[in-house]
């Protein structure tokens, strides 16, 4: 087995439990962080595509770019939390369904 | 060179004023420990900030036209990892931003008058501008993706302004997930692209897959990706689900900008990463006709949406879904015959959208703030609301009828002169089904009006409500501004070449981006 191929199954791994929990979880926090568990698939997936195209500086150059990118996004969306929780008093965003049609 | 470039100084503008924007907000109000001193001196640095941004506009647009004329297409700058090229499409785009850009950040000030927090509002409506120039100019997927990231981030701050309210909030988390689930999926196809292609740049991708025969699984599976990622911040039909409650809970400023600039922005970016996979030849017409099927589909679940909407900022959010209908039939008609008059007709849509909804938004903004927001209420405005408006608010009935009428593609306004572009150029083609196509969307077209006319009916027709009457008066900020946005919904109706110098050289950039 290749250094490729088990990149490649962490990928696909990654992204079904990202997936798993994005639809499963019900609580905002556990939400964020599948959000976060995606964006590491995909930031593993460009490794492993730099790597397979031998551009490794590119694929790395981008990957450090997205955890960047990524850490605002959980940043914010953890404000957004915070605020969620102050406000309506519950984190399950099956109650945050007030805005219809 | 890095000081001597227009397109420099057009990105690193905005966004260099982006901190002085917040700073001198926040330290006008510790110096001076007044209230409301913050917003009054962050809008002025901001709008000062987005009217020099105009200088570096008109030295761009200059050199573009001058260099256009020595048959290459593009300004380029680059400098490090950044890599953007300012063709006519960006420079469309640019217009749309700054222009409403500018008009939102001189309506906004008596809009926020009372809120906490407007220094950080204007920053990132300073940012946001900056951002989607950048956007618009983008010549590699990395550099796409970096800028469409940093613009969804700068949307989600200002979608969730009203952070104390829970239906703001709501709004913001639904915008936020579905965004941010969009934006990995674009960068596994980015990294698709990256392990078959061995490159990032559009033009070398393009070359490469130009080369190919066939377009391999890989890179079909990459296409899919950005159609999906991309296609959230569009709101292609079955990713839209986020764009009524943002659109429709943001202040009103920035409904206006959302609607009229960041759902086109994201346009572009998914024509952009698309535009090289069309490279193949032979499958153009499949690419059409995929964009085409989103058109019908964004067409006709927008409006059968809007016709049972109440509120009125809720109906004009599904009215975008509309829109972007109209202009993914122009520009799959451009791809289908490869003549650059669709590609036209769908880019001058998009300039024609921004106006229009840009003033359907803050002229409903402008009633919601009368009616609503000045008394601290914050109700959605309803078709209800608004009966009889027109005899207390003149200005900001009229500007929201001109607004909906030309939406409604009305003559003699601008959404009327556009639309028509569009489907000239279908019947050109000479082919039943783009003639079907295009028929259908004037049928959309006509079935609009069912719900624009009854909401202009009941602004000039019904009897003045109580609460039309109990309403604050309009802040004359609020109607200079309207009155300059109506302006250009008009004239352009009237003269519809004006904007020529513009869309021509954007149909071209697009055509030549789909390799035409």
């Amino acid at each position: 087995m290749t250094l490729l191929n088990i990149g490649l199954i962490g990928v696909l791994g990654l992204l079904g439990v990202g997936f798993y929990g994005l639809l499963t979880s019900r609580n905002l926090i556990k939400v964020i962080i599948a959000l976060q568990i995606l964006a590491k698939a995909a930031v593993l997936a460009l490794l492993v595509a730099g790597n397979a195209s031998g551009q490794i500086g590119l694929g790395q150059s981008v990957a450090i770019t997205v955890i960047v990118a990524d850490t605002i996004v959980a940043v914010i969306g953890m404000a957004l939390a915070i605020q969620v929780r102050r406000q309506m008093h519950t984190l399950d965003v099956v109650e945050l369904a007030r805005l219809r049609g | 060179m890095m000081e001597t470039s227009p397109l420099f100084w057009l990105i690193a503008l905005p966004l260099l004023a982006t901190p002085l924007v917040y700073l001198s907000g926040h330290l006008a109000q510790t110096v001076t420990r007044r209230e409301t001193v913050n917003g009054r001196v962050a809008r002025d640095v901001a709008l000062a900030a987005l009217l020099a941004c105009w200088l570096p506009f008109t030295w761009a647009a200059r050199e573009l036209a001058h260099i256009s004329a020595a048959h290459t297409d593009a300004l380029t700058f680059g400098w490090g990892g950044l890599a953007l090229r300012l063709d006519g499409l960006s420079l469309l785009l640019t217009v749309v931003a700054l222009g409403l850009g500018t008009l939102v950040a001189f309506y906004s000030g008596p809009y926020l008058a009372a809120d906490r927090g407007q220094e950080k509002y204007y920053a990132m409506l300073v940012a946001i501008v900056g951002i989607m120039i950048a956007l618009g100019c983008a010549a590699d997927l990395f550099n796409l993706w970096v800028w469409f990231e940093a613009m969804a981030v700068a949307s989600y701050l200002l979608v969730a302004f009203y952070h104390e309210q829970p239906t703001s909030l709501e709004a913001g988390v639904k915008y936020l997930v579905q965004s941010a689930v969009g934006s990995i999926l674009v960068l596994l196809g980015i990294g698709l692209v990256l392990a078959h292609t061995a490159t990032l740049d559009l033009q070398e991708i393009r070359a490469f897959v130009a080369t190919q025969g066939a377009l391999s699984p890989m890179l079909l599976a990459a296409g899919a990706l950005f159609l999906i990622g991309f296609g959230v911040k569009v709101a292609l039909v079955p990713l839209h689900t986020w764009l009524p409650d943002a659109h429709s809970q943001a202040p009103s400023g920035i409904s206006a900008m959302l609607s009229g600039v960041v759902i086109e922005a994201g346009l572009v970016a998914l024509l952009r990463s698309l535009g090289p996979l069309t490279a193949v030849a032979g499958t153009a017409t499949a690419w059409a006709v995929l964009l085409a099927c989103f058109g019908v589909l964004n067409m006709l679940v927008g409006n059968l949406l809007a016709l049972r909407q109440t509120q009125v900022k809720r109906m004009l959010a599904y009215s975008s879904l509309v829109h972007v209908g109209y202009m993914l039939v122009g520009v799959s008609v451009a791809l289908f015959t490869g003549t650059a008059v669709g590609a036209a007709g769908g880019l001058f849509h998009l300039f024609n959208h921004a106006l229009m909804k840009g003033l359907a938004f803050l002229a409903a903004g402008a009633l919601l703030y009368t009616l609503h927001l000045a008394v601290g209420d914050h109700n959605p405005l309803t078709v209800n609301d608004l009966a009889g408006a027109a005899r207390r608010y003149p200005l900001a009935a009229l500007t929201l009828s001109l607004a909906l009428l030309s939406l409604g593609g009305l003559p003699p306004f601008a959404g009327f002169m556009s639309k028509w572009q569009i489907f000239v150029a279908g019947f050109q083609a000479h082919n039943g089904w783009v003639a079907a196509l295009v028929i259908f969307a004037a049928l959309n077209s006509v079935l609009s009006l069912a719900y624009y006319a009854p909401l202009v009916n009941s602004l000039y027709r019904l009897k003045s409500s109580e609460l039309v009457w109990a309403g604050k008066p309009m802040p004359r900020t609020m109607s200079v501004a309207l009155a300059l946005l109506a302006l250009p919904v008009v004239a352009i109706g009237f003269w519809p070449g004006l904007m020529r110098w513009l869309t021509e050289p954007a149909g071209l950039a697009l055509m030549a981006l789909f390799g035409k």
